[in-house]
């Protein structure tokens, strides 16, 4: 009988305890602040830097008076890369830490999950990540609290379309009829893949072959590259992710595979991809670079302040997308003179932000959502371990370097 | 006495599981779902592990399930409970012509086998984009009663339930005893007359239907699926350092390991938001190596050194 009634109160005291402790929330003293709640996966280069970087706008923010006369909070929590935990996160962030805003985001695969959710409390949300069409599906035209900052898979396919044939007409010599993807096999390889093929089909030859992911177990790139070899491409292009991007290279060298121009389209690279001479001439896609700063006083603000609070170097363009995010609220915010939800999205509506990532951003209707901020990526290259911008044209920070040198001599 | 005691301490744990959504918020539910769901995973593993088969086809069942579930509502129309139960009915026959032609193997032969499982139809599904939506995935136009949470989550409840009473039900009939005579020594138990066969691809089936069910609910709360996140191995892993955590063997050792891992993870992200995976991992390493036989074990051992001391 004892046993038994230890046990009854053992268990019951988990039970209490567990839901007491997730019951959390911030104490109401003194001036209430304005909370900001973010989700991003932490473990991951992206989430880590985006979070930090949104920490870093929150400080500045702060610093400088905070907003409508009180201080502004960021809560983040981790979605883990994960459709659940990134759900559970919003519901925390609604409902114990009552936010007034979501923001962050990384993984189209986590933002599917999160949707019904976001729905559920139709928070004003500025999401900095998700490219696929599928979340822009899922989350519909009605969302009129939703803006979306990311370009969609479509509007990157676009925007190099529209770069490689601006860059073709600049710099005739560097071709750009003949195209090899080589794409891993998951979602956003293939979609990379088959928008390509859909948008750049009919201005040149584009071929194809999936791997798998040294991100999912896989790694071994050398039947691919020697068909990619074999079809003698003007321009050799791989969509993975950064695991892939130094066995990749790794891999081409080994095959004796030298493409003219070489294009790596992970999300983010490895911290110390520039380090290596095999790095030297790989342009890439993306939205920012540590170049920036040399033409936009904006990014170097942000740049140096990032560099001061965190003894490190933001790698990842998710990083001043995050600062990105929390200014675009906070300028909302000034000028709606209010958080209440209404005010919030016609003050967002007015966004003219001038970015970090060089364009002033705004908000306007994509395929179906009503409010898309960014459509553009730029053509990057690694050039003497420095990212070099060489489309669009009006941020660009270098010419490009082609054909892309031999091997043998590096 | 005990029994007494034991039967009013299951009711009071059931009335606050059947309430919790009445004195939880909707965090605390949805955290709770996702817990149930990986109990229904580790319970359903270790219900197959009695018999000393080995699977890790948990992923790919999950994932087949997520698939029928959703596949079931946009292609044919069903509604959302019926493609639930459709899911279910999916993996048992899957599980049941995959295990008349594999559960002659044993140990490691099995195991690699039913891992196979999910390969081959994430394989299968990302490349047969006109049916299932290819790698990009598919999502539903509502989600399961149009995202009431406490639906929601009474429906993931009465999942979890049913694995438990089927877990129970397992170890009171001659199932059971079929299951852990062929584990404790194979040849004694076919000497004995038992079909040991025939008891594996009941067992495995079955136990595959909850899987599937699993991601039929998963799927349905979260109106979505992909490859790579409806066949992930987390529904490996998880489920199996869960059960490993409370103790194999039976139904309370998953409950309990489940409850306690799902917790902790939830904990350890709300005060180390970016450390807490290192500090979990770091966590689960050390009990699996201190305590290899679960808290349940542990606590047993515990009571009968009391009762002989």
């Amino acid at each position: 009988m004892k046993s038994g009634i230890k046990t009854l109160v053992l268990v019951l005291m988990i039970l209490l305890i567990s839901t007491a402790l997730f019951a959390g929330g911030q104490s109401e003293e003194g001036v209430k602040p304005i909370k900001l709640g973010g989700v991003w996966p932490l473990a991951d280069i992206t989430g880590e830097q985006g979070s930090k970087s949104a920490q870093l706008a929150v400080d500045e923010i702060n610093a400088a008076g905070g907003l409508l006369g009180r201080p502004v909070e960021l809560i983040v929590i981790d979605s883990e890369f994960k459709p659940e935990k990134g759900a559970a996160a919003i519901d925390r962030l609604a409902t114990i830490e009552n936010v007034d805003v979501f923001l962050g985001g990384m993984s189209s695969g986590v933002h599917l999950g999160q949707i019904p959710t976001l729905k559920k409390y139709k928070k004003v949300t500025v999401w900095t990540g998700a490219a696929s069409g599928r979340a822009e599906e899922a989350m519909g035209p009605d969302a009129a609290w939703y803006f979306h900052l990311h370009p969609w898979d479509y509007n990157q396919g676009a925007s190099y379309v529209e770069g490689w044939e601006a860059i073709g007409a600049k710099y005739p010599d560097l071709a750009t009829a003949k195209w090899f993807m080589a794409y891993e096999e998951g979602a956003f390889g293939t979609a990379s893949f088959n928008n390509w093929v859909e948008l750049w089909g009919d201005n040149g030859i584009v071929e194809g072959e999936s791997f798998t992911s040294a991100a999912f177990g896989g790694g071994d790139y050398s039947a691919v590259l020697e068909h990619a070899k074999e079809a003698n491409p003007d321009i050799f292009v791989w969509a993975g992710y950064a695991a892939d991007a130094l066995p990749m290279m790794e891999q081409t060298k080994a095959v004796g595979f030298e493409p003219k121009t070489y294009i790596g389209s992970p999300p983010g690279w490895p911290s110390d991809f520039g380090d290596s001479p095999l790095a030297e001439n790989v342009m890439f896609y993306g939205m920012w670079t540590p170049e920036m700063n040399k033409i936009n006083k904006i990014s170097k603000h942000y740049y140096d302040a990032y560099v001061k609070k965190y003894k490190a170097t933001p790698e990842t363009y998710f990083a001043p997308l995050g600062y990105t995010a929390v200014y675009i609220i906070a300028e909302a915010i000034k000028r709606a003179g209010t958080v209440e939800t209404e005010a919030l999205i016609k003050a967002l509506e007015a966004t003219a932000y001038e970015s970090p990532l060089g364009e002033t951003i705004t908000f306007g209707p994509s395929n179906i959502i009503q409010h898309q901020g960014i459509r553009r990526q730029k053509i990057i290259q690694w050039q003497n371990d420095k990212q070099e911008i060489i489309w669009p044209f009006e941020y660009k920070t270098s010419d490009p370097v082609y054909p892309f040198p031999s091997w043998n001599k590096r | 006495m005990i029994k007494y005691w034991k039967y009013i301490l299951i009711a009071i744990i059931l009335l606050l599981g059947v309430l919790f959504p009445f004195y939880a918020g909707a965090y605390q539910q949805s955290i709770a779902r996702t817990v149930l769901i990986y109990l229904v995973l580790a319970i359903s593993w270790d219900m197959l592990l009695r018999s000393g088969q080995l699977s890790f086809g948990m992923a790919g069942l999950f994932g087949i399930g997520s698939y029928a579930s959703v596949l079931l509502l946009l292609r044919l129309g069903a509604s959302p409970m019926l493609s639930i139960l459709g899911a279910g009915l999916v993996a048992f026959v899957v599980a049941a012509l995959l295990g008349i032609l594999v559960l002659r193997l044993r140990a490691m032969y099995f195991a690699i086998t039913t891992l196979a499982i999910g390969e081959i139809f994430r394989i299968i599904i990302r490349n047969w984009s006109s049916f299932t939506g290819g790698p990009e995935g598919a999502i539903l136009p509502n989600i399961i009663f149009d995202g009431d949470p406490v639906l929601s989550y009474w429906l993931v409840l009465g999942l979890a339930l049913l694995a438990i009473v089927l877990s129970v039900i397992f170890q009171k009939t001659r199932i059971y005893f079929a299951l852990t005579a062929i584990r404790n020594n194979e040849v004694v138990a076919k000497s004995s007359g038992i079909n040991i066969f025939k008891y594996l691809v009941i067992v495995f089936a079955i136990t595959s239907a909850l899987q599937g069910m699993a991601g039929g609910v998963f799927a349905q709360t979260y109106g979505f699926v992909t490859p790579e996140s409806s066949f992930s191995a987390d529904y490996i892993l998880l489920p199996i350092a869960m059960a490993l955590l409370g103790g194999i063997y039976g139904t309370l050792g998953p409950i309990i390991g489940t409850v306690l891992l799902g917790v902790l993870a939830e904990y350890l992200k709300l005060y180390i938001p970016y450390g807490h995976l290192i500090v979990y991992g770091i966590i689960i390493i050390c009990i699996i190596m201190f305590m290899p036989q679960g808290i349940v074990g542990v606590v047993r051992s515990k009571i009968i050194r009391r009762e002989v001391g």
